[in-house]
């Protein structure tokens, strides 16, 4: 049998766990499980994973360390259950969401309705560091420039669904969220007979038609670009290339001629309709972006802006998922939808706002502060767990540069049980959905489970130590 | 398929057959220096630095050549290209580059073999434990080819691969020949017993022993042994069957234009087909050798830069 060696936080939701400690009805076979498994078979199933995953490479790179040190992510046993009430809202919520969002994009570098119309400023999008001027009135298929969007949500302490960032360029993380389930049928097979787990393995053929649904050849030629194998998401570059059964290439493998884009074959030039791009826009084009690109394609751009290729996702994607355009989502889909918001933002504080900056510098201490351009966990402030002497650093930074910096209250991520060291214990996590628009929005149910594997850490980040969970949507009604 | 990964395939095939080769090189010499008379123990231990031209790097690296720094040297030496760690490396790095043609199985073979072999290099290798690490190479690659053949699509990926494996093996038989055909010969004027390891060794290099026996009898002659390394078709490492595979890819491949790679493997190959032993005598071994090896690599050249080379 298997205990848990702490209870869950005052106040903090738990995913397996009432506020009573009593188990929660989607998650009662988990339960079961658990009661019926023993600590070392399960220890000798992590250790299997292990193993499995080292051997299946499903690596990562760690900037910042060795070039080549290649380290797994850690993987958890214990899945992250969703209920399938609360799966409906949420994929209903993200439908919405995404939509909206392409919505702006389409506007911000068309008609510029919300900004005439005065919801959002005209200097924060055009100031914004990632609108791509280049990008206006360029027509695109369907009008769709975040093909896949991944976005991070966290569950509250009142039990609901927030989100935390949407992330509109080139979100990674969905291979793990195929190799977990894999990894945890094959570890426990007998789980999946007894509770009825929406499937996930379909990702690669959803993604395969929203790419070919972004041209309008009707059997076009899609290849992944991937800055290259040691690039931290490689991996996935490959994983889902293959998956799809398409090319995997580097910028080297491409060139323009006339405005079109080939590939170099071993039967000579091959012209390619749609670029899933895993590289960002700085890099893709030296012609365009910056001059000491490798990864990229000289002429890409033009041939892009002649309509010759279509990139997913679309170039100048970045305005929308910043942090300083993210308090807004909520009125855009008032706004393009006229709808309300299913899913909630979390409360955010502008450092560009003068009444909204002093709040954020009265309150530090129980604030997380963020970089408006920031990715990854890197460049931020979590204000309770801070010293004093990083608070005083981040209080000048915010005096300098109060634009750069929104501010949210530490929130509570939900936890849910978790292998640790010492034993099974509460740990926070959140959850990525991926996303994808084509002809219609689609995605499979669930998505990447992250978990920060210290205690108390809110940090999910796998650059930053965290693991990663299988998530399983309930199909159907709660057992 | 694109040209980088048909590059990368032929080298991953190629640096994983110069394993195998390494190791059953290295795995012959260290039994015959045990047999050997002592004033012959270095020219044996020296064959595989002969072999694959890498005596000079090794003088630079170690003071003198005993069976533990020819082991290290060939085994696990990260400083010398071709030891078996270093091209086992480059094939995963290659493997890499490609994961997207290959099976996962093809796949786990490689970085498999390479997680073993990181393994084996930190516990170190000695005279008495290099015996089972030349079992493992063989048994890594055995398992790289039945996984290849087992699972990999048969298009120009698997094409391209499989001629990487030809390439490298025919340039191995000829260079082993060559050289250990040599040190036979001379050995035929002394003891009949050295000899007849002399020659059991050079069939042994090239995994022919039992093919031998089976073709010849126990009966072994100078130019029996030439003929069915260059002349059989049937003997999985001859020149015959790795030209007869080679030509066989190349018209298979698909090609844009008419393709040089092509013509010449096919001359080369019905040289090797319509050659006969007599000829191959009248010109000399050494020679006939020599002309095969700088065809064959005029031929992997002409490979790259009709089908990996993209210069513009």
């Amino acid at each position: 049998m298997v205990m848990l060696i702490q209870t869950p936080p005052e106040g903090i939701y738990d995913e397996l766990f009432d506020q009573n400690n009593r188990v929660r009805p989607s998650c009662r076979m988990l339960e079961d499980w658990l009661i019926r498994s023993d600590e070392a078979l399960l220890a000798e199933k992590r250790r299997e994973a292990d193993v499995l995953f080292q051997r299946l490479g499903i690596t990562f790179n760690v900037y910042g360390e060795d070039q080549g040190a290649e380290r797994l992510i850690p993987f958890d046993l214990i899945p992250r259950v969703i209920s399938a009430s609360d799966w409906q809202r949420l994929q209903a919520g993200l439908r919405q969401r995404v939509h909206a969002l392409n919505r702006f994009l389409f506007d911000i570098y068309h008609e510029f309705e919300i900004i005439r119309a005065g919801v959002i400023s005209a200097e924060q999008v055009f100031a914004n560091p990632q609108y791509q001027p280049g990008m206006q009135n360029l027509k695109l298929p369907r009008n769709l420039y975040s093909h896949i969007a991944g976005i991070d949500l966290i569950r509250h302490n009142d039990g609901d669904f927030y989100v935390l960032e949407d992330n509109l360029r080139c979100p990674s993380g969905v291979s793990y969220m195929l190799e977990n389930r894999r990894m945890m049928m094959r570890l426990f097979p007998e789980l999946f007979a007894k509770a009825p787990v929406a499937p996930v393995e379909h990702y690669p053929a959803l993604l395969g038609e929203t790419l070919r649904a972004a041209s309008l050849n009707p059997n076009p030629t899609v290849v992944v670009l991937t800055p290259g194998r040691f690039n931290s998401a490689y991996f996935e570059h490959a994983f889902l290339a293959r998956q799809m059964g398409i090319e995997l290439v580097e910028g080297a493998d491409l060139f323009v001629r006339r405005n079109k884009v080939y590939m170099k074959t071993t039967i000579g030039p091959q012209q390619v309709d749609v670029i899933y791009r895993r590289v960002d826009d700085n890099f893709l084009d030296p012609l365009a972006g910056n001059p000491d690109s490798m990864l990229g394609v000289p002429g890409l751009y033009a041939a892009y802006r002649t309509g010759n290729v279509v990139l997913a996702n679309a170039m100048g994607t970045g305005v929308a998922d910043d942090k300083a355009i993210y308090p807004f989502v909520p009125e855009m889909i008032r706004f393009y939808l006229g709808e309300e918001p299913i899913l909630k933002n979390v409360p955010t504080w502008q450092g560009r706002k003068p009444k909204d900056l002093k709040y954020i510098l009265d309150n530090l201490p129980d604030l997380v502060v963020k970089e408006t351009q920031g990715a990854g966990g890197y460049g931020m402030l979590i204000g309770p767990k801070a010293s004093k002497k990083e608070l005083n650093h981040f209080r000048s930074l915010l005096r300098a540069r109060p634009d750069n910096y929104i501010a949210q209250p530490t929130l509570s991520l939900s936890t849910c049980p978790t292998f640790v060291d010492e034993g099974v214990a509460p740990r926070h996590l959140d959850l990525r959905p991926f996303v994808l628009s084509g002809k219609k929005v689609q995605m499979v149910p669930g998505g990447l489970t992250r978990v920060a594997l210290k205690e108390g850490s809110l940090v999910v980040n796998s650059s930053q130590g965290g693991g990663t969970k299988d998530t399983w949507v309930l199909e159907g009604e709660e057992c | 398929m694109l040209s980088r990964a048909a590059s990368s395939l032929f080298w991953m095939a190629r640096y994983l057959e110069r394993a195998e080769t390494q190791a059953r090189l290295l795995d012959v010499s260290l039994t015959m220096a045990l047999i050997d008379v002592p004033e012959d123990r270095e020219e044996q231990l020296s064959v595989p630095l002969l072999v694959t031209g890498s005596r000079e790097i090794f003088h630079e690296l170690y003071p003198e050549i005993t069976p533990q720094n020819l082991i290290d040297f060939m085994l696990l030496d990260d400083r010398h290209p071709a030891s078996v760690f270093s091209v086992i490396r480059s094939a995963r790095d290659n493997a890499l580059h490609v994961r997207g043609n290959l099976s996962a199985d093809v796949w786990e073979s490689i970085n498999l073999a390479w997680m073993e072999l990181k393994e084996l290099r930190h516990k170190g290798v000695t005279e008495s434990t290099a015996s089972r690490v030349f079992d493992w190479t063989r048994e890594r690659s055995n398992v790289f080819r039945g996984a290849a053949y087992g699972t990999l699509l048969r298009n120009d990926a698997f094409h391209f691969l499989l001629l990487g494996t030809f390439i490298e093996r025919a340039d191995a038989t000829a260079r082993v020949l060559n050289i250990r055909h040599h040190m036979a010969t001379k050995s035929l004027e002394g003891h009949p017993t050295q000899s007849f390891f002399e020659w059991t060794a050079l069939l042994h290099s090239l995994a022919a022993f039992e093919a031998y026996q089976n073709t010849y009898g126990h009966n072994i002659e100078p130019m029996n042994v030439a003929e069915l390394l260059i002349l059989k078709p049937d003997v999985p490492r001859s020149l015959h069957a790795c030209l007869e595979e080679i030509a066989d890819l190349l018209e298979q491949i698909e090609s844009g234009e008419a393709r040089r790679a092509r013509r010449l493997a096919t001359s080369l190959y019905a040289n090797i087909r319509y050659g006969d032993r007599e000829y191959i005598a009248e010109r000399g071994l050494n020679e006939y050798l020599t002309d095969f090896l700088q065809r064959i690599q005029r031929i992997a050249g002409q490979i790259q830069k009709d089908y990996m080379g993209w210069k513009q």
